[in-house]
């Protein structure tokens, strides 16, 4: 299912995790692997300096550098290109989230694997005006499923075995499904969890819902899970369904975590990525920080899988 | 000088040349070569001859060395007032000097002329307010510049600037399907969350004509889809030009004529080709004053105006808001202190400066909104302007230019600074990455739309 | 030699300023382009006289304009100067004596004596700060060439000498005769030198003025410039 595995990367330690999975998610799914680099943000307006990602210096763009910079790339990754023969390596200049963009719809992958953010510690000048991280816009437009590797710990060192769905019933969320049931069935032993949390983090809410009433939308959502999902099983039958009530994120991360996930698959459901919200998060971006394996979200943009 | 090298007076004209000079990392090799350029004296005495009269002339000759110039120039403010920074001494010892040794000057003074031109003016036209005589010397900046640029003596960003204009009819190597190609990229990465957008490309007879700057294609595209979410929202019947969509003019700070004409020509075959009632351009200050104030001289328009009548996109909001097109929620109105950045070329000159304080009395809420000191048209360059931002061998002179917009902002205690122009905005972005004040700073286009009501047709479904 | 100095020359040096300034006017005129300045002179003739009228108006008023808000002392001096380098010269009693006598001309109105007075010290002290002005002023100073000297002498002159005629010091006829001179002097040289400033100020900031008043900003509304 996944042919095409673009793999966006600072190029230093903070990605390598991400590489780890990258690379082996693509001799999982014997897929070719496109690292992508971007190495320079535009500065000094119209001139042809860029200031360099890695070393914060400002250089002048030319071929020379760009040759250079993709040769440093291929180094870096040496091993895992050995292994590995279906890649290619490109560069380009621009702000991190419209080139990855940029890069996806011209060549169309099947996945988009991001490494840990590194935003929180960059503070340089060009982040003040983007609305959101790399991480947000990105899972926000991207034309496929985007996996996050967030931290070292969130990477895994087996194979994949146990996967977590995580839903809002949303539309968005039957395109996770679909993804979430064809990597688990097509894993041996693969396990399919299921889950949904119920939002009572409102603390009005949570007042205001007796327990009676938390009860029965707990049970109302096994119900919805049952129908719309289970009956799409097709047979398989390593699954499981829970739901759960608390602050969404930290009910799906402790469910991951007794389910010993290897992987989760969640909607991305913000409308609009709030810079006043953007060091907080939305579920989504918490899950992604705090899990301890991989994410994938999934946008409102991605299509479902041909059945 | 030979063909082959890279410092001449031959403008750029192919994409092979274009790619030639780009190549010469910070124009090292460029530089070096202009050491031994050669002043071809007749052709520099000549032009003079034939394109400095009267105006020009009498500003040199009744200049009354009174020295009244120096206290309005930024730079020779921020230059612990340099002697040689007061305006009307950077005109006289270099154009000055030049009509007195009737053209007869050599390579040094051509080095100094070029420092004189781009380094130590940008052409802000603040000067030209403060002269008894009326003596706009930022006007005679702009002329020395062509004379240099003819010259071949221009800073190599300005060179390549201007061999873009010529090769590509835009400030950056984007084409037209580039343009298009983002364009239908942004309505649909954005249409889920607007219903119904759509870049309407061509259109003939349309109310507006959107023209943009180049780089929004390559690096910032959110700026597209931004513009037209609001031309959506307000209902406008707006197009794009596949043709003629670029409105700046880099060729414009480095001096070259013959390439603005170029430039604002392909701009006004689309004005002419598809009819707008009106064309409004981006958020960019030079671009207005290249296309709509300075254009039609270039391309010979007796009336000094466009084929269609020109707003720039601050006119445009302000008329929105005003009519109601666009209606701001009053509870997302910006709620912190806030100042506004009055770009020189078109709030000095072209007088819009009443337009953006009334659209600051829109969008903030009352009570929040200081002005800098001075402001309107007496008001300073960011420090960006006339090419300095671009320019990397005069770096150091620009990162000095900025401290007088740091100042100006400090002093009103805004953590916000509204900038309506391009070259302010990257000012303003360089300053903060400089000197580190804390402030943020906008364009108009994403604070308007954290505050406008979307139509109900508009809005998503589910 | 005074008979030549108070017939001919005057005669000849009115002349020469008269038909020297309308010829720098007519030269000005003719020598401004539409497509090399950048302007639309005749497209737009009222926004043309809108824009030049308020780049006169404002810049002749002391404290009109924020320029000369900003340089008050500046201001005051060049007032002072101009006022009785204007006045004094056209409205000087003795003055209208000599053109009732050789023209048959005379304006309606004369200076009083008191005035006259005030008027010439004005200049004479105004005279005196412009040239320590550039003495001292590292920006005024760095601009400042033999020729700006030459011309404050050339306006001053006839002041200086004026006042040792008006106050009968020292010997009479002489200063007389520098009087007649230095007046002289200035005539015939205002239209060749900066002095021509006299008319050619006006044109500059017509020009000036129609600039912003069909080009930048002038006929928009609300946006003309606000010196």
């Amino acid at each position: 299912m996944f042919k095409k595995i673009l793999f966006a990367t600072s190029a230093t330690p903070a990605g390598d995790h991400a590489a780890r999975v990258a690379f082996e998610l693509a001799s999982r799914f014997d897929a070719h692997v496109c690292i992508f680099h971007v190495l320079g943000v535009p500065s000094r307006g119209f001139s042809q300096t860029v200031v360099d990602v890695r070393t914060g210096e400002n250089v002048v763009l030319d071929d020379d550098y760009k040759s250079w910079v993709k040769e440093e790339i291929q180094t870096y990754y040496e091993n895992q290109l050995k292994d590995h023969q279906a890649s290619d390596v490109s560069v380009n200049v621009g702000f991190p989230h419209r080139e990855i963009l940029r890069y996806a719809r011209e060549n169309k992958p099947d996945l988009i694997v991001l490494g840990g953010s590194t935003d929180e510690n960059d503070d340089s000048v060009y982040k003040r005006h983007i609305a959101g991280t790399t991480i947000q816009r990105i899972t926000k437009s991207a034309p496929c499923p985007v996996l996050i590797v967030s931290r070292p710990a969130a990477s895994f060192w087996g194979g994949i075995s146990s996967i977590v769905f995580g839903t809002d019933f949303s539309k968005a969320s039957d395109v996770s499904f679909q993804y979430a049931y064809k990597i688990a069935s097509s894993i041996n032993d693969g396990e399919l969890h299921m889950f949904h949390a119920v939002d009572i983090s409102n603390i009005h809410s949570s007042l205001a819902m007796s327990q009676d009433k938390i009860e029965e939308t707990l049970r109302m959502a096994r119900n919805k899970m049952r129908s719309k999902y289970v009956s799409h099983l097709n047979g398989f039958k390593n699954y499981s369904i829970d739901v759960w009530e608390g602050l969404p994120y930290v009910e799906i991360v402790k469910y991951a975590r007794e389910k010993q996930a290897d992987l989760i698959i969640m909607s991305h459901q913000a409308k609009e990525v709030d810079e006043d919200n953007a060091r907080l998060g939305s579920n989504m971006e918490q899950v992604i920080m705090r899990a301890t394996c991989p994410v994938i979200s999934i946008n409102r943009h991605t299509s479902g899988l041909a059945e | 000088m030979s063909e082959e090298t890279l410092c001449n007076r031959q403008p750029i004209q192919t994409e092979e040349s274009l790619k030639r000079l780009l190549k010469d990392s910070g124009g090292a090799q460029y530089y070096k070569e202009m050491q031994s350029l050669d002043v071809d004296q007749e052709l520099l005495w000549s032009t003079i001859q034939k394109t400095c009269k009267s105006r020009i002339r009498t500003w040199l000759e009744i200049c009354a060395h009174c020295g009244m110039c120096a206290e309005s120039c930024f730079l020779y403010l921020i230059n612990d007032r340099d002697p040689t920074q007061v305006p009307a001494y950077k005109i006289q010892s270099t154009l000055g000097e030049i009509i007195k040794r009737k053209g007869k000057v050599d390579n040094d003074f051509m080095h100094m002329a070029m420092r004189t031109a781009w380094a130590k003016c940008t052409c802000c036209n603040r000067c030209g307010l403060y002269c008894p005589n009326g003596i706009d010397m930022g006007i005679m900046m702009g002329y020395l510049r062509g004379l240099l640029y003819a010259q071949g003596f221009v800073p190599w960003e300005m060179k390549i600037g201007a061999g873009m204009h010529r090769v590509y009819h835009a400030q950056m190597d984007v084409t037209n399907e580039d343009f298009v190609e983002t364009c239908e990229w942004m309505a649909e990465e954005y249409e889920e969350d607007y219903v119904g957008l759509h870049f309407p490309v061509d259109k003939e007879n349309a109310d507006i004509l959107y023209t943009i700057n180049a780089r929004e294609v390559k690096h910032y595209p959110e700026d597209l889809a931004e513009a037209a979410i609001l031309f959506h929202i307000a209902g406008e019947d707006w197009t794009i030009t596949s043709e003629g969509w670029e409105q700046t003019s880099l060729a414009m700070f480095a001096g070259d004529w013959e390439a603005c004409k170029i430039q604002v020509e392909s701009v006004y075959d689309a004005m002419e080709r598809l009819k707008p009632k009106r064309m409004i351009g981006t958020e960019c200050g030079h671009a207005h004053r290249a296309t709509v104030i300075e254009g039609p001289y270039w391309a010979g328009r007796e009336n000094g105006l466009p084929p269609v009548k020109c707003m720039h996109y601050v006119e445009w909001v302000a008329e929105a808001l005003r009519e109601g097109k666009l209606s701001i929620d009053p509870e997302k109105r910006i709620k912190e202190p806030v100042t506004l950045q009055d770009s020189c070329n078109y709030v000095r000159n072209h007088g819009l400066k009443k337009i953006t304080r009334e659209i600051m009395s829109y969008m903030v809420e009352p009570g929040y909104f200081i002005d800098m000191s001075p402001n309107e048209e007496h008001n300073y360059c960011c420090g960006g302007g006339g090419g300095f931002n671009g320019i990397g061998l005069y770096r150091k002179e620009r990162n000095q230019a900025l401290i007088t917009k740091r100042d100006q902002i400090l002093k009103t205690g805004a953590k916000l600074v509204i900038a309506p122009c391009h070259n302010c905005w990257d000012a303003i972005r360089d300053l903060e990455e400089e000197y580190k004040i804390g402030i943020r700073w906008s364009f108009l286009k994403p604070l308007l739309l954290k505050m406008v009501k979307v139509p109900e047709h508009m809005k998503p479904k589910d | 030699m005074q008979d030549i100095l108070t017939g001919p020359m005057i005669w000849l040096s009115l002349s020469v300023f008269v038909f020297g300034m309308l010829a720098r006017i007519i030269f000005y005129i003719r020598g401004l382009d539409w497509k090399l300045d950048r302007v639309a002179y005749r497209a737009h003739p009222k926004a043309g006289m809108k824009g030049a009228a308020r780049s006169i108006i404002y810049w002749l008023l002391p404290f009109a304009t924020k320029s000369w808000r900003k340089q008050p002392v500046m201001t005051v001096v060049f007032f002072m100067f101009h006022l009785g380098a204007i006045l004094v010269p056209l409205f000087l009693l003795a003055h209208n004596m000599i053109l009732k006598e050789m023209f048959d001309l005379s304006f309606p109105v004369t200076l009083h004596m008191c005035l006259a007075d005030l008027l010439s010290w004005g200049v004479i002290i105004s005279g005196i700060v412009l040239i320590l002005r550039r003495i001292s002023l590292p920006e005024v100073r760095i601009l400042t060439t033999t020729y700006d000297y030459f011309i404050l002498f050339l306006a001053l002159a006839p002041f200086v000498t004026g006042l040792f005629v008006r106050y009968e010091l020292g010997d009479y006829q002489f200063w007389y005769t520098m009087h007649l001179l230095s007046g002289a002097l200035f005539l015939l040289l205002a239209p060749f030198t900066k002095l021509s400033h006299i008319v050619l100020f006006f044109m500059s900031r017509t020009q000036l003025g129609m600039d912003f008043g069909i080009k930048r900003g002038g006929m928009k509304e609300g946006a003309s410039m606000a010196w």
